[in-house]
């Protein structure tokens, strides 16, 4: 079946429970081999800050390779409002609700970064996604939260959101949750936030009741854009934070300090039995492994760390800035994005301890060759990335957010971003930059636009958890 | 009292807009149609960041996206700001980029 279907039935691909049918697929194996080729990718795409006066949208772009329009933005869902920086996204549900019965993931719900509105996004056709609802600020800011970032499900058909600020855009942050049916506003997920309070990315692994988050900073901090005496004043974060899933209590807070600045994306492995992640600490441009120990605490080091590099023209050595990391659905390789330098690495990870660099593909940054593909300057660097459910396909985006993007690639503040891709494979350990697919956000109807997460319909690597 | 809020870019362009009572910049631009660049619009994230050239401009919510060395150099933010006189503002995606400079380079 095609995986651009909203997916209902799991019967079709060997569902195990009788009698029950639930989104996504029954093990993550099954829906690495068993789910076709992606044909579509959303894209989220946007304006704010540009002198383009138009508002943001959900790109959709053509990755049928069969297609007239392969390599293509075929459509662009507006946002009603201007000025909302649509930056992350996710499915109202997920293979986690595989055993729920009547659940399907057909919407995307679709968070405004500077806005705090939400968007709920019908995919059920992924060629023409519609606005159903449209969750304003002022219902947001009632529960004094702000800034909406990483969407998951929830197996009991709710929807929670890591919120990056207070009402007034300062800290702390939290956690909102929606109700999957009516996508109306619940309230704060968490019963207890304990030594929390800045927040970003988050991931969870149901069958050990454990969640993690990570920190970036404060939205009056980071929105303006990067300015190292706010790193110094301690306004950047350098934590992550264990949570437990069921109680929805904080219970650990693991302090990287000067190894781990601004931790960002956080992700644990898709087999549901394993008790370990990895976050990418985005400044210090170190990889850290985080794991639970025999007693139930939570430790972690640091395995793989970018060295800064001497730039020609500027004054202080360069670090790498990891902002973007994924696994692939078999858990054997981890990608990560060093935006600053420009280039995208594949690493082994089977020894989960001893990651092993397998390659690197550059393509624009401040230190890449390449600087352009297909007759198009890339503007910016790998940032956002996107991996096939089949782990040969690798994509992504250049944009990292508005006002860093202005500070370190000003270009795109014009021409807008792309989108890329590298074949992978797999069972040489090596990818490829291929040179005939590209996006140019430059030419987006209605104007230049920036490109930023990307996915699938029918989940991908950065969406799906497994009970 | 309505104010006559002028606007420069910095391509050379130029626009005049009313800012009414009680309107923000913003409100006016938008009512307007004029693009000037938004974000948040309760004075946080920066994006409508305006330099003021000439008049007299109150922020009517605390601008906390700009630093005290933002506000010294004129730096205002345009969602939170009311004229309390006509005005003369420099506009457009490029001045909030002026806020923080790449460090490293």
């Amino acid at each position: 079946m095609s995986t651009d279907e909203p997916d209902r039935s799991t019967d079709a691909h060997g569902h195990e429970h009788h009698g029950v049918e639930g989104p996504g697929y029954p093990t993550p194996a099954a829906m690495r081999t068993e789910s076709e080729r992606e044909k579509t990718a959303f894209v989220m795409s946007l304006r704010v800050g540009m002198d383009v006066d138009g508002p943001d949208f959900v790109g959709v772009v053509d990755v049928d390779p069969d297609s007239e329009t392969y390599a293509e933005l075929i459509d662009t869902v507006d946002m009603p409002n201007k000025g909302d920086e649509l930056h992350h996204f996710g499915w109202n549900t997920c293979s986690s609700s595989c055993h729920a019965e009547g659940l399907m993931r057909d919407h995307l719900i679709v968070p405004g970064q500077r806005s705090s509105r939400i968007h709920i996004v019908d995919a059920s056709d992924p060629r023409s996604p519609v606005i159903e609802r449209v969750i304003e600020p002022e219902e947001v800011f009632e529960h004094d939260l702000s800034a909406p970032h990483t969407v998951h499900c929830v197996p009991e058909g709710k929807i929670v959101i890591s919120m990056l600020g207070n009402a007034d855009g300062e800290l702390p942050g939290g956690f909102l949750q929606l109700d999957g049916d009516d996508f109306s506003i619940d309230g704060h997920w968490e019963v207890d936030r304990g030594g929390m309070e800045m927040n970003y990315d988050y991931w969870y692994q149901p069958r050990h009741g454990v969640m993690l988050s990570s920190e970036w900073a404060a939205p009056e901090t980071y929105y303006p854009g990067f300015d190292l005496d706010d790193v110094e004043a301690g306004k950047y974060g350098d934590s992550i934070h264990v949570w437990d899933w069921e109680t929805k209590e904080h219970r650990q807070t693991l302090s990287f300090g000067e190894e781990g600045l601004i931790p960002l994306e956080v992700r644990m492995p898709h087999n549901p039995e394993e008790t370990e992640g990895y976050v990418g600490a985005a400044l210090s441009s170190n990889i850290i492994r985080f794991w639970e120990d025999a007693d139930g605490q939570w430790e972690w080091e640091t395995v793989i760390e970018i060295e800064d590099r001497e730039h020609p023209d500027w004054d202080m050595p360069v670090p790498g800035l990891v902002t973007d990391l994924l696994l692939s659905l078999d858990d054997q390789y981890l990608f990560f994005s060093n935006w600053l330098h420009g280039d995208v690495r594949m690493y082994d990870v089977s020894d989960t301890g001893s990651p092993r660099l397998v390659d690197q593909v550059w393509a624009g940054g401040n230190f890449g060759d390449r600087q352009s593909v297909g007759g198009h300057d890339i503007r910016g660097a790998p940032q956002m990335l996107q991996l096939s459910r089949d782990g040969r396909r690798l994509y992504w985006t250049t944009s990292l957010f508005s006002s860093w993007d202005n500070q370190f690639y000003p270009g795109m503040g014009e021409e807008g971003s792309l989108m890329l891709k590298a074949d992978v494979y797999p069972d040489e350990g090596r990818m490829e930059l291929d040179e005939e697919f590209v996006v140019d956000f430059g030419d987006a109807p209605g104007g230049p636009a920036r490109a930023h997460e990307i996915r699938w319909p029918g989940g991908d690597c950065t969406s799906d958890v497994w009970q | 009292m309505p104010h006559t809020v002028t606007l420069e870019w910095r391509d050379g362009r130029e626009t005049a807009v009313e800012v009414r009572a009680t309107e923000t910049v913003i409100d006016a631009t938008e009512r307007a149609g004029v693009g000037v660049p938004f974000g948040c619009l309760y004075g946080v994230c920066a994006t409508c960041t305006g330099r003021l050239l000439e008049g007299d401009l109150v922020h009517v919510e605390r601008p906390r996206g700009l630093k005290p060395r933002h506000r010294r150099d004129g730096y205002v933010l345009l969602c939170v700001a009311e004229p309390r006189s006509d005005c003369r503002i420099e506009v457009g995606a490029e001045i909030q980029a002026d806020l923080v400079p790449n460090p490293w380079k």
